[in-house]
C-alpha cells in the first residue's frame, strides 16, 4: 500500500481533490486542514460522529444518578416537616439539571479523545507542520500501480506539490 | 482628521505568526506586571491565612450582616465568568460570527472568574478546612446535606459551571496548541505536545471536534442562564425584604452578561494595544460589544425600576422601607455609584463613534466593573442590614482584611490571565483562519480579490 499525498492551498481546491479522487474510485482518503470545514467534511461524508450517543448518555446518566441520589439521601436520613414527602421532586430537579449537563459535558470530552485522539493517533507519517498553518493536505492510500493515476488527479484538482511517502 | 485604517491579515499563515508571537520571551516590564500582581496576590494570601487563624472576627461580619464583602464579590466573579460562555457557545449557536475575535479571551476569563468565583464562599466560611459539609459524601452519622436548599444547589451550579467552562476552554484550544506546537522552539514544545494530545488536523478529527464544540456549546447554554439563576435563589428563597422576587433570576443573568462583556473589554483593550492585536480585535468587535452593553444594560435598569414598582405597588411597608434605605439610607452612596455606573455610563454607547472608540469603550467597562460590584454590595446590605424588626437593624463596613483579599482577587485574576497570555494563543487561530478562507473563498466565487 502506497500513500500519496497532495498539497493544497485552500479548502476549495481540497474538496475538488476529494470529489475527483472519489470519482476515480479511491476509496480511502484522509485530508489535513488548518481550519473546520463544513465542505470538506460533507465532501468525505463519513456521516454523523457517534459521540451523539455519549452525550446522549452521559445527559441520561447523570440526570438520573441525581435523582436517585437525592431521593436515596432523602429517605436513608428521614426528616419529619410538616407531614411532607420526604423526597421533593421539583427541588430536586435543579441538581439533576446539572449533573445532567456535567456528565453530558465529560461524556462529549472523553468521546472526543476517544474517536478523535486515541483512534486517530497512528498513521500520520506524512503530517508536517505546515497543517496547521496555510497548507491542506490530501492523502490517499492506493496501490502500488495505482499511484500515477492518484497523482495525476491530485494536480489537475490544483496541488502545489504532490508526492508518494511511503512505497 | 484622516481615516485611520486598521490593518487585515494578509494570509493565514500570517494570522499564525501575529497571534503566536504574543508567546514570545516576556519583556522586563511583562515580568516586572507579573511580579507586582503576584505580591498583591501573597499580600491577599497573608490576610486570608490571618483570617483562619484569628477567625471572622476580624472581618467586619457581624448581626445581621452575615453576608458581607466576600459573598457580593462570589456572585460579581459568577457574573464576570458569563461572558465567555455567552459569546463563546450562545453566539456561536447564533452564528455570530464576530465573535471569533473576541471568544479565546472571553473563555480564558470565564475560566479564572469562575476559579476565583469558587474560592470565596470558602474564604467567608470562615473555617475553610470544613467546606466538605456541603459535598454529599458517606460519613458514619449517616447525614447528608440539605439537597432542598439554596446553597447546595449553588455548590452543584458553580462546580458544573466550573469543569464545563474548562472543558469548553481546552477543547477550543486543542487545535491552537497544534499550531503553537509546530513553531514554538523552546521548552514549551513540550507542553503543547502534551496538551494537543496528538491533534494533526486530519478530516476525522475535525469531524468529531466540530461535533463536540457544537454539543457542549447546546449544554453550556442552559447552563450559563441556569448558573446565575441558581445563585440568584440564594437571595430570592429566602424571606429577606428585597430579595424575595421573582425578577432575580432574569435580573442576575443579565447583569452577569453585563459584566462579563465588561470585563472581556477591560482585558482585551490593553492586550490589543500591547500585542499589536488591531488587525484581529477590531473596533467594529467592540462596537458589537457595545450593543451587547445596551442591551444588558437596559435590562438591568429596567429591573432596577421594577424592584423600586413592585415595593411600591405591593403596599409592603417592608419592602417599601428596605427600598426607600436603599436609596437614601446609610448605603445611599454606593446606590447611587450603582446606578451611575451601570444605566448612566453606558448611554452614550447609543452613539456608533463611542462604540467603536476603542478608549470610551475601555473606561466605561471599566465603571460598569465598579458598577456591577456595587450592585451585589448594595442588594447584601441594604437587605440584610435592615430587615423586619427595627431593634435588629445593623450596619455593616467591610475591615482591611475583607478588602484586602477583595483586591487579592483582583490581582489574583490579572496574574491568571497575564500568565495565560504567555502560554496559548489569545486570540482562536484557526477560527480567524476559518473566516479568512470563507472571505477569500467567496472572493474567488466573485472573480476577484477580497
Amino acid at each position: 500500500m502506497a500513500q500519496v499525498l497532495g498539497l493544497l492551498s485552500n479548502p476549495d481546491d481540497t474538496v475538488t481533490a476529494i470529489h475527483e479522487l472519489k470519482s476515480a474510485g479511491f476509496k480511502e482518503l484522509e485530508v489535513y486542514s488548518p481550519v473546520p470545514s463544513h465542505a470538506i467534511e460533507h465532501a468525505l461524508d463519513r456521516g454523523p460522529s457517534p459521540l451523539r450517543l455519549w452525550t446522549l448518555i452521559g445527559c441520561l446518566t447523570g440526570v438520573s444518578f441525581a435523582y436517585f441520589m437525592q431521593i436515596w439521601v432523602a429517605y436513608d436520613w428521614p426528616l419529619v416537616i410538616a407531614g411532607k414527602p420526604f423526597a421533593s421532586i421539583v427541588p430536586y430537579t435543579i441538581i439533576g439539571f446539572e449533573l445532567n449537563i456535567l456528565l453530558g459535558g465529560l461524556a462529549t470530552v472523553a468521546g472526543l479523545i476517544f474517536f478523535g485522539m486515541f483512534l486517530t493517533r497512528k498513521g500520520h507519517d506524512a503530517y508536517q507542520p505546515g497543517f496547521s498553518g496555510d497548507v491542506f493536505g490530501c492523502i490517499v492510500n492506493c496501490h502500488g500501480d495505482q499511484v500515477n493515476r492518484a497523482q495525476e488527479v491530485l494536480r489537475r484538482a490544483g496541488s502545489t506539490e504532490v508526492r508518494v511517502v511511503e512505497g | 482628521m484622516a481615516a485611520v485604517t486598521e490593518p487585515v491579515p494578509q494570509s493565514p499563515d500570517q494570522i499564525n505568526e501575529d497571534i503566536l508571537r504574543v508567546l514570545e520571551p516576556p519583556t522586563p516590564l511583562y515580568v516586572l506586571m507579573v511580579l507586582l500582581l503576584a505580591t498583591t496576590v501573597g499580600v491577599a494570601l497573608v490576610a486570608f491565612l490571618y483570617q483562619t487563624y484569628w477567625g471572622l472576627g476580624v472581618t467586619g461580619l457581624m448581626h445581621p450582616v452575615m453576608w458581607g464583602v466576600y459573598i457580593t464579590t462570589f456572585v460579581f466573579w459568577v457574573g464576570i465568568a458569563h461572558a465567555g460562555t455567552l459569546i463563546s457557545a450562545i453566539l456561536f449557536l447564533f452564528r455570530a460570527k464576530w465573535r471569533n475575535a473576541v471568544n479565546r479571551g472571553a473563555e480564558a476569563m470565564t475560566v479564572f472568574a469562575v476559579l476565583i468565583a469558587a474560592m470565596f464562599p470558602l474564604i467567608h466560611i470562615g473555617r475553610v478546612y470544613k467546606f466538605y459539609f456541603m459535598v454529599p459524601y458517606p460519613n458514619q452519622r449517616g447525614v447528608w446535606p440539605n439537597f432542598k436548599s439554596p446553597l447546595v444547589w449553588d455548590l452543584f451550579a458553580i462546580n458544573t459551571y466550573m469543569i464545563t467552562s474548562i472543558m469548553f476552554f481546552y477543547v477550543g484550544l486543542i487545535p491552537d496548541l497544534a499550531a503553537a506546537r509546530d513553531r514554538v522552539r523552546d521548552w514549551r514544545r513540550y507542553l503543547y505536545r502534551a496538551l494537543s494530545l496528538g491533534w494533526r488536523g486530519s478530516g476525522e478529527q475535525w469531524r468529531h471536534w466540530a461535533r463536540a464544540v457544537l454539543h457542549l456549546s447546546g449544554l453550556s447554554t442552559p447552563l450559563v442562564l441556569s448558573v446565575h439563576s441558581v445563585v440568584s435563589w440564594d437571595f430570592a428563597t429566602s424571606m429577606v425584604p428585597g430579595w424575595h422576587t421573582t425578577i432575580f433570576a432574569p435580573y442576575f443573568v443579565a447583569g452577569a452578561i453585563f459584566s462579563g462583556i465588561a470585563m472581556v473589554i477591560t482585558v482585551l483593550v490593553p492586550v490589543r494595544k500591547a500585542f499589536h492585536l488591531e488587525a484581529y480585535l477590531r473596533k467594529e468587535h467592540f462596537d458589537n460589544m457595545g450593543k451587547l452593553i445596551l442591551l444588558t444594560s437596559s435590562v438591568v435598569g429596567y429591573s432596577y425600576g421594577m424592584e423600586y414598582l413592585m415595593a411600591w405597588y405591593s403596599a409592603n411597608p417592608y419592602e417599601q422601607m428596605s427600598f426607600w434605605y436603599r436609596g437614601f439610607g446609610y448605603h445611599w452612596t454606593s446606590t447611587w455609584i450603582m446606578i451611575s455606573c451601570n444605566v448612566l455610563s453606558p448611554l452614550p454607547l447609543w452613539i456608533k463613534w463611542c462604540r467603536q472608540n476603542v478608549l470610551w469603550m475601555w473606561i466605561t467597562s471599566i465603571f460598569i466593573n465598579i458598577g456591577m460590584w456595587f450592585e451585589r454590595y448594595v442588594i447584601i446590605m441594604t437587605g440584610l442590614s435592615h430587615e423586619y424588626d427595627p431593634a435588629a437593624w445593623g450596619y455593616y463596613v467591610p475591615s482591611v482584611t475583607e478588602l484586602t483579599i477583595l483586591v487579592g482577587s483582583f490581582a489574583l485574576f490579572l496574574t491568571m490571565f497575564t500568565v495565560f497570555l504567555r502560554l496559548a494563543p489569545v486570540v482562536a487561530i484557526q477560527e480567524i483562519k476559518e473566516l479568512w478562507y470563507e472571505d477569500h473563498s467567496s472572493a474567488r466565487a466573485h472573480g476577484g480579490h477580497h
